[in-house]
């Protein structure tokens, strides 16, 4: 599925990834976490496509292709989702416009038939239910006002309604209450299948007790300094990043 | 005495040919413009809009009457031809009764060419007496001094009607021509209608100045829809000056996507308590545009309430110009007034002024305003695109965004939903397809 090959990228000169090799297989799914500031969403952003950020050498490849070579929204149609840590409040673009214009521009893309207002809503209503979003939320100005557990289960809500091949979730779970992360766990559950992979970022290990992870990797300073099975997340519950790092460094 | 305005009477003014009363006050006019001459930078309130420079170099000649057919361009025709309406049209200034449609008007209403107004003996001294502020004073003398037709429309006490008028303005023909309209309508106490009107033009280099003057009796009720889209060698002017009787209410949507330069500028005063005034003007520029978007609201009777709101989006090398003023004399407590404007800038070259001014006397009152100029939000584009969304569609997505709140307030609902198309037919068209 993916392939990330020592990946250096900056900002603005600075480098922040400084070397990350990831290989993500077709429906594994991949615990990344780390200490505030190793880098975690920058890695996320530069999947996406964020124009802010400088790949400065190495490779990400893709079923096959090359990455850095799609724009971001042929990413997005390609397959890639993101679910950002922190969503952003666009004013004046009602919740419910922006999902079909979303769902629709990448059916589009693919060449299949563009869903029309009724078919869309049943399935946003289905969807919505099942991730228990208020339906009033939809017509909403997209995340504006919406509180940090309401934007992180919008997020989610977008992802199983444009159903990626990789979906990339950065600390869905922080803002959430104990109920929310179980609904959103339930609902990126319901996502896994042997096509789909995922990368989970995260600071905590609860999260990947409902998701259970493939791999866990730790990323500290630009770079993943241990990866392990499912049980590497437990034990930095118990020990933190402070003997990993300095034993890295 | 200015001898750029001289030069322009002579070719452009009305010659003395009745009625009296007119013939007074055109040549009074006539005399005041000669002496102030065409407002230019070093004018407060035209710092923004050189009129003198805008329009020299160039010997203007009075339009002329545009025989035969009118060929609209595509995509440029009256946004509101599906309303039934009653319907006044002018081509290159001049009434049309071919095209215009006045048929069945119902008891208590008025609508007719000036000429025909004025030759059925109808009087009209306030409204060719009122010069309004400062701000706008040059432009009603020149109008009174040079102006040859416009419309007429009075409804009688009481009298709600149903259909809008459309006061369609078409300039097919330019090189150097100008012409001069000017619009009285009164509205009767507790009287009621709707006035939609669009501004087309695809002569060249052409000047328009259209002036209207209203006189909302009380309780009466207007809403004010416009389009703009003059030629893009066009200079234009349209002015709104009129009073507004206690209890009575101005609602205009304006939106302004043609001209080379162009000032709407409206001046209210409220005679009555209670009354309510708002002007919400949406402007989408490109190239070298510029548009200046002035009102004055006065607010000389307590208990009134006014809006100004002027949302722009600039690209290409256009100038976006706002000029609010809101003036609240001594006695007037209890008045509430709102003012903003709000740019949208889509490249580095586009500029916009903005210049609130608030006049308050009274102590008791409730006067905001404010202004903004930004640029697409990054992050929002970039979000939007994360979702698969097209970089074009997600500009448009976020300039629509932006805009919203101004076209809404059109309490007209088939006229919004028109103007909301022609605002969106202005990104299809855009060259280059940067957004
Ligand atoms: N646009 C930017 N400009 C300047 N510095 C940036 C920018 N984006 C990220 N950084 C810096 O890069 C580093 C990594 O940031 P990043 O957001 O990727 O961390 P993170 O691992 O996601 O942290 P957290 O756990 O707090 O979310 C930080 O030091 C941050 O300040
Ligand atoms: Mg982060």
């Amino acid at each position: 599925m993916l392939e990330i090959k020592d990946l250096h990228a900056s900002v603005d000169g600075t480098p922040i990834l400084k070397g990350i090799s990831l290989t993500i297989g077709d429906g594994e799914v991949h615990a990344i976490m780390g200490p505030n500031g190793s880098g975690k969403s920058t890695l996320s952003n530069v999947l996406a496509g964020r124009e802010d950020y400088t790949i400065t050498k190495g490779s990400i490849t893709y079923k096959g292709k090359d990455l850095t070579e799609l724009a971001i929204e042929e990413r997005a149609s390609a397959g890639i989702f993101l679910a950002f840590q922190y969503p952003t409040e666009i004013p004046g673009v009602t919740t419910m416009t922006f999902l079909k214009t979303a769902v629709n521009a990448q059916r589009k893309v693919r060449g299949e038939e563009e869903l029309n207002a009724v078919t869309f809503l049943k399935l946003v209503r289905q969807k919505a239910k099942e991730l228990k979003v208020d339906e009033d939320m939809l017509k909403r100005p997209l995340n504006v006002g919406f509180s940090g557990g309401e934007k992180k289960r919008a997020e989610t809500l977008q992802m199983s309604l444009l159903e990626p091949s990789l979906a990339v979730l950065d600390e869905t779970d922080s803002g959430l209450d104990i109920d929310a992360l179980k609904i959103v766990a339930d609902g990126v559950n319901r996502l896994r299948a042997p096509d789909r992979s995922m990368i989970v970022i995260t600071h905590y290990q609860r999260l990947l007790d409902y998701i259970v992870p493939d791999h866990v990797h730790v990323l500290a300073k630009g770079r993943i300094i241990r990866s392990g099975g499912k049980e590497l997340a437990k034990e930095l519950e118990a020990s933190g990043y402070t003997d990993l790092t300095e034993s890295a460094a | 005495m200015s001898d750029q305005a001289l030069t322009y009477l002579d070719a452009n003014g009305v010659a003395a040919v009745g009625p009296a009363w007119l013939d007074v006050r055109r040549k009074a006019a006539r005399a005041s413009f000669a002496d102030a001459g065409f407002p230019h930078r070093r004018v407060e309130a035209w710092r923004y809009t050189d009129l003198s420079r805008l329009i020299a170099k160039t010997d203007w000649q009075p339009a002329m009457p545009h025989a035969g057919a009118v060929l609209v361009p595509e995509g440029r025709s009256n946004p509101f031809a599906a309303i039934t309406s009653h319907k006044l049209v002018f081509v290159n200034g001049f009434f049309r009764p071919d095209l215009s449609e006045l048929e069945g008007l119902p008891a208590g209403v008025e609508i007719l060419p000036l000429e025909a107004a004025l030759e059925s003996g109808t009087k009209f001294e306030t409204a060719f007496d009122a010069n309004g502020p400062e701000a706008v004073a040059p432009i009603a003398a020149l109008n009174t001094a040079c102006a040859k037709d416009g419309a007429v429309i009075r409804l009688g006490e009481g009298v709600a009607l149903d259909q809008p008028v459309q006061l369609i303005h078409y300039t097919p023909d330019g090189g150097a021509t100008a012409s001069h309209t000017r619009n009285v309508i009164e509205l009767g106490a507790g009287a009621s209608m709707t006035l939609l009107e669009a501004q087309i033009g695809w002569g060249g280099a052409y000047l328009v100045d259209r002036l209207t003057n209203l006189t909302l009796g009380e309780g009466a009720s207007l809403t004010h829809v416009r389009i703009e889209d003059e030629d893009a060698q066009a200079v234009h002017i349209a002015t709104v000056l009129g009073d507004v009787a206690a209890e009575a209410s101005y609602v205009a949507g304006t939106l302004a996507i043609g001209g080379r330069a162009g000032r709407l500028q409206t001046a209210l005063r409220f005679t009555g308590e209670d009354a309510h005034a708002e002007s919400n003007t949406a402007y989408l520029l490109r190239d070298q545009q510029q548009l200046d978007s002035t009102i004055i609201a006065d607010h000389a009777v307590p208990g009134c309430t006014s809006g100004a709101l002027a949302k722009g989006v600039l690209d290409g090398e256009a100038t976006g110009v706002f000029q609010g003023k809101v003036i609240v004399a001594p006695h007037a407590q209890k008045s509430d007034a709102k003012q903003m404007s709000n740019a949208l800038l889509l490249s580095r070259d586009a500029a916009m002024n903005a210049k609130p001014e608030l006049e308050i006397y009274a102590d008791d009152v409730q006067c905001a305003h404010g202004s903004t100029i930004g640029e697409l939000d990054g992050d929002a584009l970039f979000y939007l695109r994360s979702r698969g969304i097209d970089e074009q569609t997600a500009r448009r997505m976020l300039i629509s965004a932006f805009l919203g709140g101004v076209l809404e307030q059109i309490p007209h609902e088939e006229a919004r939903d028109l103007l909301s198309e022609r605002a969106a037919g202005w990104f299809e068209s855009r060259s280059g397809g940067e957004a």
